[in-house]
């Protein structure tokens, strides 16, 4: 192999002496050339990195939350026997349907880390502020955070949610039907007063079950927070065929 | 840079070019599976919620 190589080498060097120019470009024509590859270089690396964060991730991430959607669902329907009200000690606690959004149901598990929403699902507060989870009854603000692109970008669509628009959060044996009635395009990522049990900046004034979605935007950027609320409608119990509210029809 | 390497590498034409493609898959396997995954959080593209920080 190496003989070979030495052997294109040597043959080069012998023909080389008639293209004289092309033999032995100077020194700062190789820099030149060296520099214009790196920048090539660079390019192609920067173009990589928009292709893994806006495909690649997608991929993964989806992979990872069916397979942890089907283990809830699979926890569920072997689990029918334990009593109403308990909580699933799988880390996935329901799933979001979001129809404005059109991307099926989004996997709900607990915190906002980067470990978790990279997952490809949505994922409920617990810091700053704790969200108050609809299962336990209790008014409060069930405050959820997914991602706006990669990683499966579950909130990629949060800008078709208009007022009106449903929210349906599912668990083992209850439907939580949503109406939104206030969106806030763009606000600041130490807002956190988005998260308050009562968001004051939505309209609202008084306790109440209200769901908030938070993500970032302008698109492809996490500049600045979108945040849309909505309010607890109704609540609808789970049938035999899990028969989803008519707001999912 | 890529001359060099070219050069550098064993065979024919044809040997060396599948040389190259199974080396730039390579880099391209690295970069996905080790590198992006850590430059990710350091880039300011991804942060989704409202924090104190």
């Amino acid at each position: 192999m190496a003989a070979t190589a030495d052997e294109t080498e040597e043959h080069a060097d012998a023909s080389a002496p008639d293209p004289r120019p092309r033999r032995s470009p100077g020194r700062i024509a190789l820099a030149v050339s060296l520099f214009g590859e790196l920048l090539i270089t660079v390019g192609v690396l920067l173009a990589l990195f928009v292709v893994y964060s806006l495909w690649w991730t997608n991929v993964i991430a989806d992979r990872k939350a069916d397979r942890r959607a089907e283990q809830v669902r699979d926890h569920w329907a072997h689990a029918a026997d334990s009593g109403p009200g308990t909580l699933d000690t799988g880390d996935g606690i329901g799933f979001l349907h979001v129809p404005a959004m059109g991307n099926g149901e989004v996997l709900v598990e607990k915190g906002t880390g980067t470990d978790v929403l990279n997952d490809g699902v949505a994922g409920y507060y617990t810091d700053p502020v704790k969200a108050t989870l609809p299962t336990s009854g209790k008014k409060g603000n069930f405050a959820l955070a997914a991602h706006r692109d990669g990683h499966g970008a579950k909130f990629h669509d949060i800008d078709k949610l208009r007022d009106g628009d449903p929210i349906v959060f599912e668990t083992k044996d209850d439907w939580y039907v949503y109406k939104v009635y206030s969106v806030l395009p763009e606000t600041s990522k130490y807002d956190v007063k988005v998260l308050s049990p009562v968001p004051r900046e939505s309209g609202r004034k008084k306790p109440g079950h209200y769901i908030t979605l938070t993500t970032c935007t302008p698109v492809y950027t996490s500049r600045y927070r979108y945040v849309v609320w909505g309010e607890l409608v109704r609540v609808e119990k789970v049938d035999g065929r899990r028969t989803p509210p008519a707001e999912l029809k | 840079m890529y001359g060099w390497i070219w050069r550098h590498l064993p065979g024919n034409a044809w040997v060396k070019a599948l040389v190259s493609l199974v080396l730039v898959l390579a880099v391209v396997y690295v970069l996905f599976q080790y590198v992006f995954p850590w430059a990710e959080p350091l880039l300011p593209f991804n942060d989704v919620t409202v924090d104190n920080q």
